[in-house]
């Protein structure tokens, strides 16, 4: 496929996102996703596609703002183009009761199927959540307009939800009655997300019911992602969704593999130290890390097993708070690669370091790395 | 009446620092210290112990700059600094916390926590450990996520959440960020209205 100029664009635009978010503030997040799809619009034949979906994200202690752009091109040469800025600000703390949290969001944004339609809309939402030990619900309200072509529409929209977490699981219930201009709606919707090691899978199912113009049936999409370091995860997802007529964007089954790539996690360091001033960056500083990696698990009367995995290693000591900084030899175990040492450790926040092959000490994958006082890194794991 | 007390304060810190040196001076584990850290460490050992601070998370900081190999004056600087964690932390949590309370809220305090947060904590936690609320919260900001959030995410699971919910919690927060989320919208309101937009391949 030959990359036209919009391709080109969307390409340096999405590269810009990646680069340009190390130097914006620290808990700025930028992704890109770069797909292949095959889509068939209601309507319309099947077609497949290239796309390329660039999303920034700011966050700071009660405000949120994500940018996210699309640009799709079809195998017959056609393109889309959606655009969408929404921001979140929470109320503070001292508003509300300690369970509660008021939200307000604005969004607006807008869509373009090349010689076809395009589309925007410009709404406000305003939500009250309560929050719980793995619990929430939330109700709320949206007002704004929508415009196909040039006529604008009133947008109202009442909805109300909930969310449960247990261990690995999370699921959501959801309900909403929407009115655009004549058109009227209800949609009610759950989800499951489940999340183990690198993988994550989320589905979603729901109906449209109660329609005057808006569309009937069942919908809903699966996905799955897995992380394959901190900055990189393959997905993909399919399914059926509906029409949504506040955004523009028509009813359609897809099925979509790509890869999702991000920019650093920005870092914080628990203990700070004038000598750690322009110190350069230390392994894993939000890079892909290879090895070792290491793993606590419960082991009963034992205590915790700590396995760390170092394909190629001939030696791994441990040293840790709980070793009073000992070095300790881990022993091999019949797994390639993986090392184990068990203790009785206390329930509580802890400090660690290892060394492979009688090199540096060094914080290893699978703990909080964060600076030490002393010119290094040290590995911090909550032991429960 | 302030300097009676005060006199009191310097005649304990007499009486007792002989025989705390004593103690410190006994711990075989410094011994690993070279000779000259060792005394100005065992000294500010003595003086912590003897305001009635935990003295096992020093040596355990002292221990951890010896093996990395770390200048005496930098591993004096470190345990002195975690002696003054330590006092706050006690401040704030109260004098009846417990050393794996005060090792966690020194911790806490130092990536950023207010005093006001322990406190805090403490009262949502009411007679149950706050170790383990320090400890996640510490942890989320250790992987980024803004203190206030932070604070707020595990000050409203405090109250009623087992600890076990909270190393869940913790947990969720971490595998969000590992798929894309931002650290701060992964400890926050997990299903806000901005967030439902960032499902990945819908064309």
């Amino acid at each position: 496929m030959t990359l036209g100029t919009s391709s080109r664009a969307a390409l340096y635009a999405a590269a810009w996102w990646l680069l340009a978010a190390r130097g914006i503030a620290a808990q700025t997040t930028a992704t890109v996703d770069v797909g292949a799809s095959t889509v068939r619009y209601d309507g319309f034949l099947a077609s497949g596609a290239a796309s390329v979906t660039p999303a920034a994200t700011w966050t700071r202690p009660g405000a949120t703002l994500i940018a996210r752009g699309s640009y799709l091109r079809f195998e017959s040469g056609h393109r889309s183009l959606q655009g969408l800025i929404a921001a979140s600000l929470f109320t503070p703390p001292a508003l509300l009761p300690d369970s509660w949290r008021g939200e307000v969001t604005v969004s607006g944004g807008g869509s373009s199927y090349a010689d076809f339609a395009s589309f925007w809309h410009a709404t406000g939402e305003a939500r009250l959540h309560v929050v719980g030990p793995g619990r929430g619900a939330w109700m709320g309200a949206t007002a704004g307009r929508t415009s196909y072509g040039s006529a604008a529409r009133p947008v109202a929209v009442a909805g109300i939800g909930g969310w449960a977490r247990h261990g690995w699981l999370m699921l959501t219930a959801s309900a909403s009655r929407s009115f655009i201009g004549d058109t009227a709606y209800t949609d009610v919707e759950s989800t499951a997300d489940v999340g183990a090691g690198a993988w994550g899978l989320h589905g979603s199912v729901g109906a449209r019911i109660s329609s005057r113009g808006g569309g009937h049936g069942v919908y809903g999409a699966g996905e799955a992602t897995r992380a394959l370091s901190q900055r990189i995860a393959l997905f993909v997802s399919g399914g059926r969704y509906p029409t949504d007529p506040v955004s523009g964007s028509v009813a359609g089954r897809y099925l979509t593999v790509g890869v999702r790539i991000r920019s650093p996690t920005p870092r914080r360091a628990p203990t700070w130290d004038p000598v750690q001033r322009g110190r350069p960056p230390a392994a894993g500083d939000g890079e892909a890390t290879l090895a070792p990696q290491i793993e606590i698990q419960p082991a009963g009367a034992r205590g915790v097993r700590l396995l760390v995995r170092a394909p190629g290693a001939s030696s791994v000591e441990l040293a840790a708070d709980f070793t009073d900084w000992h070095p300790v030899v881990l022993e091999r175990v019949l797994e390639e690669g993986a090392w184990q040492l068990l203790l009785p450790v206390a329930s509580g926040l802890h400090r660690l370091n290892v060394r492979i092959d009688g090199g540096k000490w060094i914080a290893p994958a699978g703990t909080t790395r964060s600076a030490d006082e002393f010119g290094s890194e040290v590995g911090i794991v909550a032991v429960p | 009446m302030m300097r009676a007390r005060r006199y009191a304060i310097l005649l304990s810190l007499c009486l007792v620092a002989p025989f705390a040196r004593a103690a410190a001076q006994g711990d075989p584990r410094l011994e690993r210290l070279d000779e000259a850290t060792r005394p100005i460490v065992v000294g500010l050992i003595d003086s912590a112990r003897a305001v009635g601070l935990p003295v096992n998370p020093l040596v355990e900081r002292a221990l951890e700059g010896a093996i990395k190999g770390a200048p005496g004056t930098t591993i004096a600087s470190a345990v002195r600094r975690l002696a003054a964690d330590l006092g706050r932390a006690r401040d704030a949590l109260g004098p009846g916390a417990s050393p794996a309370e005060l090792d966690a809220g020194a911790a806490a305090l130092r990536a950023g926590a207010g005093p006001d947060v322990l406190t805090r904590l403490r009262r949502a936690r009411g007679h149950r450990p706050v170790t383990m609320a320090l400890a996640v919260l510490t942890d989320l900001v250790a992987r980024g996520v803004p203190i206030d959030t932070a604070a707020k995410a595990v000050l409203t699971l405090a109250a009623k959440a087992r600890d076990e919910d909270l190393v869940d919690f913790r947990r969720a927060v971490e595998r969000d960020i590992a798929i894309g989320a931002p650290p701060a919208a992964a400890a926050s309101v997990r299903v806000n209205a901005a967030a439902r937009e960032m499902r990945p391949g819908r064309p």
